[in-house]
């Protein structure tokens, strides 16, 4: 058995702390030990982008960096956006505008959108294709995603 | 029954959305049931050979390991829908990379992977047979005892050669399409446990409930009443997941133990055990007339399924049906084979057979017509089946027909009229761009096939209804749908109609949620069980009220009287809870079907999907790479339930379809995948994917529920052959093989005389 290292760090605004095995990934530290699920895992390599996080206010994908290396961080994760079942005005859009199917993809691309729409920028449709481009969806074929997102731009006067 | 649409073809949002985009959603992977046992494959590495010995004593040694299982654990070691031939742990040989050999259960995921390679197994290696057309050879290495013919039939009508020498004009090519990954996001995963009824219970991402719990009894020598399976949340399926994957696995591991159990496969693993759509080869001589009416065609079908039939026997059959496109063609000469490989197994993927065939046809037809010097529009609009017409099996297409609509449309789409300006536009030297059509035919419902969905209904204490069915919600939106379609049947508002689904225990059989039909096939079991019920509270009512059963009109969740009385369904439950009447219907449908024809196993279909794809792309002569600028998929789609339900499969087909064509290439090499992840097997991106104007030709299906028809697969099957004709039309080179990678079209461009 290996040495257990602690991990302290702050999940959707409250301290969370554990013991765990040092080679544990962020993904599964959010996911098997801090059980929030809404985390997905897609491919363990980061090409995928179900496990887009925050983490200090900018996307990671989870299964990219050690549980260790995110040791006094602040993680936000797609349960730190909504209250309970009450959506963020993004999870709102993605609702309303069917930007779910499967939605396994789903916690992720927001995560995304969030980031990107505390950038403030004033933003294309073309744009909004490269800045999300790092998540992949195999159901919707994108264009409620684009569409949810650009509708959230547009209501902030920030779609170009 | 007459019937007002309040709720059907209106735009709700989708209730699963919600909870989904909360992160609140479970899936199979997202369970983590105390005390589990992890639950790791061993699996060959191989493509072929002969096992000799296992040992399990090293790896049963390793710190956390709880048990390790082999075939000798397995009572009935076969299982497969049309031929048991696939193990559940291998006994005398492995057949391909990914076959398992035996399963690892230890304490933790890490103690699993750890001893997985502490299984010796002695292997004799023996010749792998990667190549079907050498697999088909009689000298081949067998990789099954019957041989490596999986399943071959010939299927003629009229006479095809003599239509060739009189034909005016005749084209013939082979084409050759790759193995497809489905590419869910959410891999194979899944958990059992024991739960309070004793019963083994699996819950897992699938298609199928029913059909996989007859596969765990069967091979694990239990009861059905011992087994129970529930899918959640699916997180993609594709077809992928119609058949078994963690399911035996995980039920022998809590059978074995006691405990539960967790498996989830890494994204390597998937690609390389899950399924795979066939790789196929198709050689194809079509006849027409001068004046473009199609005489004959005559087609050869090699599909390589891999080392086990799984769904392959069907999917050649539907490859067989639609190898002909939606055409009248008088003489056609089918030759079919289904051959084992040593390569990854390939069944169901989205299309089923369709988009192999459809490739050929469609990219035929635009030959034929720049031969004739026809419009590849019109020369299809001359040859489509209409409703009434005898099809190419001489079999009467009795439901709707949708195809001419769907080429109609393109036909007056701007993108189609004004292609020459589209094409025009040139915004450097080595760019061109290009136009192309395609038109799409699939069956939905499972054909010939015996079929049957039962939908249970209850009328809630507060006014509402439970509907309960084993479809399982894959992302394709079948709980909005039977949401909508409950409140219209029942008169009462979507938000007091609750949907259980997918629960061999809690869910009756509604067969399983492939082929297009689910919507179809429950819809209808629904609107059955909806009669019931209405009829059960008309007679609730009459007796309460003194009032003949048929003066009631049921709207808004209260049934009215002829006096203009209001009684809400609730009260109408408490009567039925005093009068001791039973609050629960359930509703069964047959689906109609034909008689096979010789030679085949399912068709003709009765039922069939239309569609039409019209795709601009624009190809880089310097690299050959293309990117498609803007797609138009027209789709025969009966009346739509939920226009975004509708728009959103459509498009995600679409996108499915555009990686098919140009960029999904699995690698693999003398039986072995080399693109295990996304890294190197690239699924359209946002980047890859245009955007996509979906249009509905609303031509209803009366056999349908509110003449609704299968849309689920339609949106992929003519987008690999739009994309190869709309390259033709760009810099005149034929493309005949998919998928269409820079580097094949650079070369074609390059050699093009």
């Amino acid at each position: 058995m290996v040495n257990k290292v602690k991990v302290n760090l702050k999940l959707n605004g409250e301290r969370f702390s554990a013991e765990i095995d040092p080679r544990m990934l962020l993904c599964d530290f959010i996911r098997d030990v801090a059980g929030l699920t809404g985390t997905h895992i897609g491919c363990m390599t980061g090409n995928c982008g179900a496990c887009t996080v925050l983490m200090n206010g900018r996307t990671v994908k989870s299964c990219t960096i050690l549980a260790a290396q995110a040791n006094g961080s602040d993680i936000t994760t797609i349960e730190g956006l909504s209250k309970g079942l009450e959506l963020n005005p993004i999870q709102r859009a993605f609702h309303k505008r069917y930007a779910v199917q499967c939605g396994y993809c789903t916690p992720g691309m927001i995560i995304t959108a969030h980031y990107l729409l505390s950038l403030g920028k004033t933003l294309s449709r073309q744009e909004i294709r490269e800045h999300i481009s790092g998540n992949l969806c195999r159901c919707t074929g994108y264009q409620n995603i684009i569409d949810a997102i650009e509708e959230l731009l547009r209501d902030k006067g920030l779609l170009r | 029954m007459t019937l007002e649409y309040r709720w059907v073809g209106k735009p709700l949002a989708r209730r699963d959305a919600y909870e989904k985009a909360s992160g609140a959603a479970v899936y199979s992977s997202d369970l983590f049931p105390e005390n589990a046992l992890y639950v790791v494959a061993v699996r060959s590495g191989l493509p072929h050979a002969r096992i000799k010995s296992i040992d399990v004593s090293e790896a049963l040694k390793h710190h956390g390991v709880v048990a390790v299982y082999t075939h000798r654990d397995i009572p009935n070691n076969r299982y497969g829908v049309f031929v048991k031939d696939r193990p559940v742990l291998c006994d005398d040989r492995v057949r391909y990379v990914g076959d398992p050999v035996a399963l690892v259960a230890a304490e933790t995921r890490e103690e699993a992977e750890e001893a997985a390679p502490l299984v010796r197994v002695d292997y004799e290696p023996l010749p792998a047979v990667t190549d079907p057309l050498k697999a088909m050879g009689e000298d081949s290495p067998r990789i099954h005892e019957g041989g490596n013919i999986c399943r071959r039939t010939r299927i003629t009508y009229g006479d095809v050669e003599t239509s060739f020498s009189k034909a005016d004009v005749v084209v013939e090519n082979t084409y050759t399409t790759a193995a497809q990954i489905h590419a869910y996001l959410e891999t194979e995963a899944g958990i059992s446990y024991i739960d309070e009824r004793g019963r083994i219970t699996v819950v897992a991402g699938g298609q199928s409930p029913y059909r996989d719990r007859e596969e765990i009894c069967h091979t694990l020598g239990l009861p059905r009443e011992k087994v129970r399976v529930i899918t959640p949340h699916v997180g993609g399926a594709f077809g992928g997941k119609d058949e078994i994957t963690v399911q035996i696995h995980l039920a022998l591991v809590t059978l074995k133990t006691g405990r539960p159990a967790r498996m989830v496969w890494s994204r390597e693993e998937s690609n390389i055990a899950g399924v795979k759509r066939h790789p196929s080869i198709v050689r194809m001589k079509t006849a027409a007339s001068a004046d473009g009416v199609l005489l004959a065609n005559q087609t050869e079908i090699i599909f390589d399924t891999g080392a086990y039939a799984s769904l392959g026997p069907a999917v050649l059959d539907v490859a067989i049906e639609n190898c002909n496109g939606p055409y009248r063609i008088p003489n056609i000469d089918i030759k079919a084979t289904l051959v084992y490989t040593n390569n990854m197994v390939a069944s169901a993927f989205r299309g089923f057979g369709s988009p192999q065939v459809i490739f050929a046809i469609e990219s035929q037809m635009d030959q034929l017509a720049e031969r004739l010097g026809l419009d590849p529009l019109e020369i299809r609009l001359k040859n489509v089946v209409r409703k009434g017409d005898y099809g190419v099996f001489r079999n009467k297409l009795e439901g709707s027909v949708g195809i001419d609509k769907c080429l109609e449309s393109l036909r007056n789409h701007p993108l189609w009229r004004r292609r020459g300006e589209y094409k025009g536009v040139q915004n450097h030297e080595w760019i061109r761009r290009g136009v192309g059509v395609a038109a799409a035919v699939k069956g939905y419902t499972l054909g010939a096939l015996p079929d049957r969905g039962s939908v249970a209904l209850e009328l809630n204490a507060d006014g509402g209804f439970t509907v309960r069915a084993s479809s399982t919600e894959i992302g394709q939106g079948i709980i909005q749908s039977l949401t909508q379609l409950a409140a219209d049947l029942l008169a009462c508002s979507p938000e007091k109609v609750r949907v259980i689904l997918a629960d061999t225990g809690e869910t009756p059989d509604t067969s399983v949620t492939s082929a297009s039909r689910q919507l179809f096939l429950s819809g209808n079991a629904l609107r059955i069980a909806a009669e019931k019920m209405l009829d059960l509270m008309r007679d609730v009512l009459a007796k309460a009220t003194g009032d003949p059963k048929t003066s009631f009109r049921f709207s808004d969740g209260h049934a009215h009287t002829m006096k203009g009385e209001a009684i809400p369904y609730s009260a109408i439950h408490s009567m039925m809870a005093e009068g001791g009447v039973a609050t629960y219907v359930e509703g069964v449908y047959e689906v109609p079907r034909t008689t096979p024809i010789p030679g085949s196993l399912e068709i003709p279909h009765l039922f069939y999907m239309y569609g039409a794809t019209l795709a601009l792309v624009e190809v880089n002569l310097l690299t050959g790479f293309v990117s498609v600028l803007r797609v138009v998929s027209a789709v025969d789609a009966g009346r739509v339930v939920n226009r975004q339900t509708f728009t959103g499969q459509v498009e995600g087909a679409v996108a499915q379809g555009i990686g098919y064509a140009l960029m999904e290439n699995p690698v693999i090499e003398n039986g072995m995948m080399r693109t295990l992840n996304f890294s190197t097997y690239l699924i359209p991106s946002i980047k890859d994917v245009p955007e996509i104007e979906v249009v509905a030709v609303e031509d209803g299906e009366e056999s349908g529920p509110f003449g609704a028809k299968g849309v689920g697969e339609i949106g992929i099957v003519s987008v690999a052959p739009a994309i190869a004709n709309a390259l033709y039309d760009a810099v005149g080179v034929r493309m005949l093989s998919i998928p269409m990678t820079p580097e094949k079209v650079y070369w074609l461009i390059k050699h093009r005389r």
